[in-house]
């Protein structure tokens, strides 16, 4: 069926980059303007092998100059379902590159193709490229029974057919938010930062970016077929043994290995117990505030210190290293957007503090009925003047102090602090500063009441 | 075939980088991509070529729009797209500069994909020319891997000649992979070279060639005018393209 093209197609045509140099013309790209898109539609609507031209071919552009260009692929099939239209325009990409002399960059509407001299001379078409994509396509994926291809370069065709795509995409991607870890079977991890972090290793799932927010589920997903083997790769999940807090056995099993047996069981959504380990090139930190038994979040950018008299910085060298430091957490700034943030310790209701900055950043991803009652810099800069806002605003956390408050036994002394069955994040706290830093394992303290002091200087 | 170029600074490292890519570019048809890992950005300069940006800058653009990526796109293929963008093409060959390597935040998977990226973009041409960091972080970065070639530029002195062993040494701890470290000892006038050539093969290394002292070359760094146009007749010019000849010999015969 490719025989009859004028130039090779085959996967060692993948990385074929075509320098100005060698170039015959510009399809899209930065000097002009183009989209691609791939629908799922009904059969009698796809003429198969169809590949139509709606404006001028390679053969009668002028050479150096930069066109718009649209690429609409349609595909029918029984089995076919709009869910997979993203998964396979993403291939467009790879076997557009399968082309001799022809190079393709990334996707939707921020496409860059480029002819070569070479394939222009061959008298390479946008007919062949199309021919070759229906070719691909159809081995690759039984599924697809039919699939027609039409190439826009008129410049108020492509117009058109940008708007309608960009309609499209909004779609899928309101679809793509809602992609749940139970949809899924395959998680991914990451150990790129073992070289400074040893122990560590980063779950990646729907609900969960990697801590440096690099590497969200679809990105794994993306690395892992360009590399199998790389520093990224597939953690069939297993068993979920608990829901709430999400804990896998398969993340278990992957955790155990790949920390060299240092880790051996992680909540992939709580500060407690068995928390998620962090790196040292997470986004921001989430941390837990005993004292008004809520959880702070600070990020990198945010030069202030804490409710804890401490800025990121200095608490970022406590937490990270690849260990599980009880009560803290290194995540992605995405990861506060995710429906699953925190829920074994009771989600965004257990959020008390957010630089002000990351609070806008989040916007609307803060839940209404919250959004006033979460205290930044401004509202409070140390325990007490937290305590108060909390107080004063109803947070939900208030109520649990009030709990606790009753089940206190009513001896007429009321405690300064009441604290829920208080383990103590104590691992990695700045005990003594000045370099210092003491490390507790397995260990509970117990304390009616502790002051923590700022030495003057 | 990828050639890395270092140096500690002042000894003329991007002078030869200009040289080396202008004595390839004059070999017919040959696609070169010249990569300036300098965080200074001398060697556009020294090429005659202008840039717009440097990856350094997509870095930061990509840390700053990603947050606000739809969900079904790779910010991978966006950063490829924008590499293509960020490479300088000239008539005889492109340029690529690094820009710094570091800023705020964290680098490891995108420096990672950067990597993957530019491996793949290096791969389309014949040869790549790296004018690397002056000293030797670019090593313990581990910024320059598998190389075929690593050019060790020195002025014609003691510790000049000691880098190029460090670099050497430094390699082989990292495991980092390059099949040959040349000495090239630059400004150097015929007598000196002996005693430099002694002192080289006690360390272990070979010289692969040496470049005289060159008027020429100060009055064009002077003046600001690119190295690469340096006139037929200047010694620098010939003396680097007799080196050329000597390495590509090596690996092409």
């Amino acid at each position: 069926m490719l025989e009859d093209l004028p130039v090779d197609v085959g996967l060692i045509y993948e990385g074929e980059r075509i320098r100005k140099a060698n170039m015959y013309v510009d399809l899209a790209g930065p000097k002009s303007k183009g989209a691609e898109l791939l629908v799922v539609a009904p059969k009698d609507k796809v003429q198969d092998g169809k590949v139509e031209v709606i404006g001028s071919d390679i053969q009668d552009m002028e050479e150096g100059k930069a066109y718009s260009f649209g690429i609409f692929v349609e595909v029918a099939g029984e089995k076919l379902e709009e869910d997979l239209e993203g998964v396979f325009e993403r291939r467009i990409h790879d076997f557009a590159n399968y082309v001799q002399t022809f190079m393709h960059l990334n996707s939707r509407d921020v496409i860059w193709c480029r002819v070569s001299k070479e394939g222009a001379k061959k008298g390479l078409s946008l007919k062949h490229v199309g021919k070759a994509l229906i070719h691909l396509f159809k081995s690759e994926f039984d599924a697809i029974e039919a699939m027609q291809v039409t190439f826009y370069t008129d410049e108020k065709e492509v117009d058109r057919f940008i708007s309608e795509a960009r309609k499209v995409y909004q779609k899928r991607d309101s679809r793509i938010r809602g992609l749940k870890d139970e949809d899924v079977d395959v998680f991914y991890g990451c150990v790129l930062c073992q070289s400074f972090a040893p122990k560590h290793v980063c779950t990646i799932t729907p609900s969960r970016t990697s801590s440096c927010g690099s590497i969200t589920w679809f990105e794994g997903r993306a690395a892992v077929k360009v590399d199998p083997k790389g520093p990224i790769f597939e953690v069939h999940k297993g068993e979920e043994i608990d829901p709430e807090r999400g804990e896998f056995s398969g993340i278990n099993e992957m955790t155990y290995k790949r920390s060299n047996g240092e880790v051996e069981r992680v909540f992939l959504h709580s500060l407690f117990d068995y928390p998620h380990t962090s790196c040292g090139c997470f986004e921001a930190i989430a941390f837990y505030i005993p004292e008004v038994d809520g959880i702070g979040v600070v990020h990198r950018d945010f030069h202030g210190v804490t409710p804890f008299g401490i800025p990121f910085s200095t608490m970022a060298g406590q937490v990270g290293g690849g260990v599980q430091s009880e009560g803290f957490q290194g995540i992605a700034v995405e990861y506060l957007r995710s429906p699953k943030f925190l829920k074994g310790d009771g989600g965004w209701d257990r959020v008390v503090w957010l630089p002000r900055d990351l609070k806008d950043r989040i916007g609307e991803d803060v839940p209404e009925h919250l959004r006033e009652k979460i205290a930044t810099e401004e509202d409070a800069t140390d325990l007490e003047t937290l305590k108060a806002f909390l107080k004063e605003k109803e947070h939900p956390v208030v109520e649990r102090w009030a709990k606790e408050v009753e089940e206190v036994p009513a001896e007429g002394e009321k405690p300064a602090v009441t604290v829920p069955e208080l383990e103590m994040p104590v691992q990695g706290i700045p005990i003594a500063g000045g370099g210092i830093s003491i490390t507790f394992k397995n260990a509970k303290i117990y304390a009616e009441k502790i002051i923590i002091t700022r030495k003057e200087k | 075939m990828i050639i890395a170029v270092s140096g500690k600074g002042g000894t003329g490292k991007t002078m030869f980088a200009s040289l080396l890519v202008r004595t390839l570019s004059e070999m017919n048809g040959k696609d070169i991509l010249a990569i300036d890992a300098d965080p200074d950005e001398n060697l556009s300069g020294a090429l005659g070529l202008e840039f717009d940006k440097t990856i350094g800058d997509l870095r930061e653009e990509l840390l700053k729009e990603r947050d606000k990526m739809p969900p079904g796109v790779s910010w991978r293929d966006l950063l490829e797209y924008k590499t293509m963008g960020a490479i300088v093409e000239g008539d005889k060959f492109d340029l690529l500069v690094m820009g710094r390597p570091e800023g705020q935040g964290c680098y490891c998977a995108v420096n990672h994909v950067l990597r993957e990226i530019i491996d793949t973009f290096a791969k389309n041409y014949d040869y790549v020319v790296i004018d690397t960091e002056a000293g030797l972080e670019h090593l313990s970065r581990r910024t320059t891997q598998d190389v075929d070639v690593m050019l060790v530029i020195t002025d014609p002195s003691k510790r000049g000649v000691s880098t190029a062993k460090r670099i050497k040494d430094l390699s082989r701890h990292l495991e980092i992979n390059f099949k040959d470290l040349f000495v090239i000892v630059n400004r150097v006038s015929q007598d000196k070279l002996s005693k430099i050539e002694e002192y080289s093969r006690e360390l272990g290394l070979e010289i692969l060639g040496s470049i005289p002292e060159d008027e020429k070359v100060l009055e064009y760094d002077f003046d600001g005018k690119p190295l690469i146009e340096l006139p037929e007749n200047s010694k620098a010019l010939n003396a680097v393209r007799e080196i050329v000849g000597r390495l590509l010999m090596r690996y092409e015969a």
